[in-house]
């Protein structure tokens, strides 16, 4: 069989998913448990992150704190996810 | 041929960190930890080199921490955990 995925819609890889969801609204998990709501800017093989409006979610709840921009280090990301 | 890439090259985290060189940033640290100054220069590991720095450190009982200020602070890459522009 020639093609492996006829579906593309469910077989997505991470960097199509990633580089699909550039300007879209995500929320960005830390490993501290700390997550990031905001625009995504950009993002590169590391992870490290840029993000614009972005808001401050402690334990699930705003913590208040918003950014204009913001960049993340991609060591400390647990999880991107499209909101 | 192949430099010249037909649409706008897209831009990585590390290269938008430039334009704040020059601007006061917050870093986040581990460890409960703050530092705002004027960035000098960083590298991709996120190491940074920040001039009139002030640190803050969040202790669990008290909610307002004071600064300790430097001229000059070497800040180590790997303890970053963001860094934002603040408006000043």
């Amino acid at each position: 069989m020639s093609e492996v995925s006829s579906n593309s819609s469910i077989k997505t890889d991470p960097s199509t998913f990633l580089s699909g969801i550039i300007g879209s609204k995500v929320s960005v998990k830390l490993n501290n448990g700390v997550s990031y709501v905001g625009n995504l800017q950009s993002i590169d093989g590391f992870m490290n992150i840029v993000m614009d409006t972005t808001a401050e979610f402690i334990g699930g709840a705003a913590s208040g704190t918003k950014y204009g921009d913001v960049f993340i280090r991609g060591n400390n990301v647990l999880y991107i996810s499209k909101v | 041929m192949a430099d010249v890439q037909p649409q706008q090259k897209q831009e990585e985290p590390l290269d938008l960190i430039r334009y704040q060189l020059d601007e006061t940033v917050l870093v986040k640290l581990r460890g409960a930890r703050e530092m705002k100054g004027k960035l000098q220069g960083y590298d991709s590991h996120c190491n940074m080199v920040l001039s009139d720095a002030t640190e803050y450190i969040y202790a669990e009982n008290q909610d307002k921490p004071q600064g300790k200020s430097t001229d000059m602070v070497f800040i180590r890459g790997d303890s970053v955990i963001l860094i934002s522009p603040v408006a000043e």
